[in-house]
């Protein structure tokens, strides 16, 4: 699997995982401006809530695949532990901070997905659910490409 | 005072701005990761994974001599 991982990024795991997760972090802030639409919070005059909410469900399918691609690309070629432990001195706080936020994003966007999909009786927890979903996307990335990105 | 566009357009037009949004990121991030520093350290650590991978490998062969 590792080989896999490795040749379809020809080589640049980090570079790409870091790329797909700076895009996966900007869109859900784009889902968030969406949904306050969605929920009437914002109104703007060129989008109504009906279409904010079509978008934000089509964008939040593209977010789930590729945020398991991320997840998988981390978990087959820098496994939980050893990301840990082969992180920088100093840097085993944050690569610890992100292996738990990043396990807890996947459980999260599995749940909302179940929660929309499914289990509709829960729907009332949506908004909180999209807000966690949101914070820990935003955790992840920082804890991570962000702390490249930016951090430089 | 303006009028507000059909359902369609609405929908087309906020798919487009996630659609620009993806290739700002991704122009934007390329950029900043590309040759320089940052790019180095991604080796680095590509490295040290490599490095990883080979003490695993090792690991393995001496338990299968053992």
């Amino acid at each position: 699997m590792e080989d896999l991982v490795d040749s379809l990024t020809r080589g640049n795991v980090s570079q790409v995982k870091t790329v797909l997760a700076s895009v996966v972090a900007v869109l859900s802030a784009y889902q968030v401006f969406l949904m306050t639409i969605g929920y009437g919070k914002v109104n703007v005059p060129f989008l109504k809530a009906k279409a904010a909410s079509f978008t934000h469900r089509a964008t939040g399918d593209v977010i789930l695949v590729v945020t398991l691609l991320v997840a998988f690309m981390c978990l087959v070629y820098f496994e939980v532990g050893d990301g840990i432990e082969y992180a920088r001195d100093g840097e085993q706080m944050r690569a610890m901070i992100h292996v738990v936020a990043g396990s807890l994003l996947v459980g999260a966007i599995v749940l909302k997905v179940i929660v929309v999909r499914w289990w509709h009786r829960m729907g009332r927890y949506l908004p909180m659910l999209g807000i966690m979903v949101f914070v820990l996307f935003m955790v992840t990335w920082f804890t991570s490409a962000g702390n490249y990105v930016i951090g430089g | 005072m303006a009028e507000t566009p059909s359902h369609g357009r609405q929908v087309a037009g906020s798919l487009i701005a996630a659609v620009l949004l993806v290739i700002l990121t991704v122009a934007l991030v390329t950029a900043k990761i590309g040759p320089g520093l940052d790019s180095s350290e991604l080796r680095e650590r590509e490295e040290r994974q490599e490095e990883r991978l080979e003490q695993r490998e090792e690991r393995q062969e001496e338990r299968r001599d053992d």
